[in-house]
């Protein structure tokens, strides 16, 4: 019995539960307000990322900068338990238009490499706001698209 | 070191005991209660075998009589209790593999306790009857509920786009 319970307590039973209960306060700060776990559903981002697979979003990854062209974001809809997964193509101020599938920002082409199933589609040219980002998945067949206001960003989805 | 984490932890657990204890009551809770009954209905109408009549019946009560919905996307206004549970009859037989489900549900109560405004996300998981996959879609909603007779009711429900076109 002893030494069942040395192999579950240690040495130190209660540095032992002292440690557990500090593992699972950071666990618990970390996964719920740090880096948040969503599941993709769906294949609007494919190939980047496939559907019904686990990722992570940085909610601390925009604190000093706003995100960049490229950047694959979580934006949030009533709330952060249900999050759309876009890539931003347009920053704030910017002109952004779609012309036969091939995205132009302030009037020339953007080089797309991650686009998956081109198909020729038209928007007319939208301004951004001063806090405003355009965001589009990365499988053109079937993703949604439109501008979100930088607020409504949860964070960087990083893996 | 344990020491100082064990004081730490005492400390963080009575705040947060003494914030559940001291914190006001959810004022939205009847709201929200009616938002979830709604749902347990929606999906709980697949299985028990309820006639359309009586399922009228059950989904009626959760509508303002003059209810407004608006789908946006281009689909047509739909006004009036009869015209929304019309359209859910009418769809019943493709609902046979829905389920709804409720998420971010942020409530603001008018002060005179007699309305409410409703932000949330509706989840809709579709189950294909043939091939068995299913299918996750989610849309923003605001909705406007309104105390009738003692019971909370749906007066408006307005379709958000989240990616503004």
């Amino acid at each position: 019995m002893s030494v069942i319970r040395r192999f579950v307590f240690g040495e130190n039973p209660r540095r032992t539960v002292v440690r557990v209960l500090v593992l699972a306060a950071i666990s618990f700060i970390t996964f719920r307000w740090v880096l948040i776990p969503i599941r993709t559903e769906g294949g609007s981002m494919l190939p980047t990322y496939a559907p019904d697979k686990l990722h992570f979003v940085n909610r601390l990854a925009y604190g000093a900068s706003g995100p960049v062209r490229g950047d694959v974001v979580a934006i949030q809809m009533a709330g952060p338990h249900v999050v759309y997964v876009k890539r931003i193509v347009g920053l704030p101020g910017e002109r952004v238009a779609v012309e036969g599938g091939q995205v132009q920002i302030n009037g020339t082409a953007l080089p797309e490499p991650y686009v998956h199933n081109r198909r020729s589609w038209e928007l007319e040219e939208v301004t951004l706001g001063a806090r405003e980002y355009f965001v589009i998945g990365d499988n053109r067949s079937i993703s949604d698209f439109g501008r979100t206001p930088a607020s409504k960003i949860l964070g960087k989805v990083v893996f | 070191m344990p020491r100082v984490a064990a004081i730490v932890l005492t400390a963080v657990a009575v705040a947060a005991g003494a914030w559940f204890l001291l914190s006001p009551a959810d004022s939205g809770a009847a709201v929200r209660a009616r938002l979830q009954a709604l749902a347990d209905m929606v999906n709980r109408s697949t299985v028990d075998g309820l006639g359309p009549d009586a399922r009228s019946v059950q989904l009626g009560a959760f509508f303002a009589e003059d209810v407004d919905v608006d789908l946006g996307r281009g689909a047509a206004p739909i006004h009036g209790r009869d015209t929304v549970i019309g359209m859910a009859e009418r769809l019943q037989p493709r609902t046979a593999a829905f389920q709804v489900k409720f998420a971010d549900v942020g409530i603001a109560m008018a002060p005179s306790g007699a309305t409410a405004d409703v932000h949330l996300t509706a989840e809709f998981l579709r189950r294909n009857i043939t091939t068995g996959e299913q299918t996750l879609d989610a849309r923003e909603f605001t909705i406007g509920m309104r105390r009738v007779g003692g019971e909370w009711q749906i007066a408006r429900v307005t379709a958000v786009d989240t990616l503004e076109k």
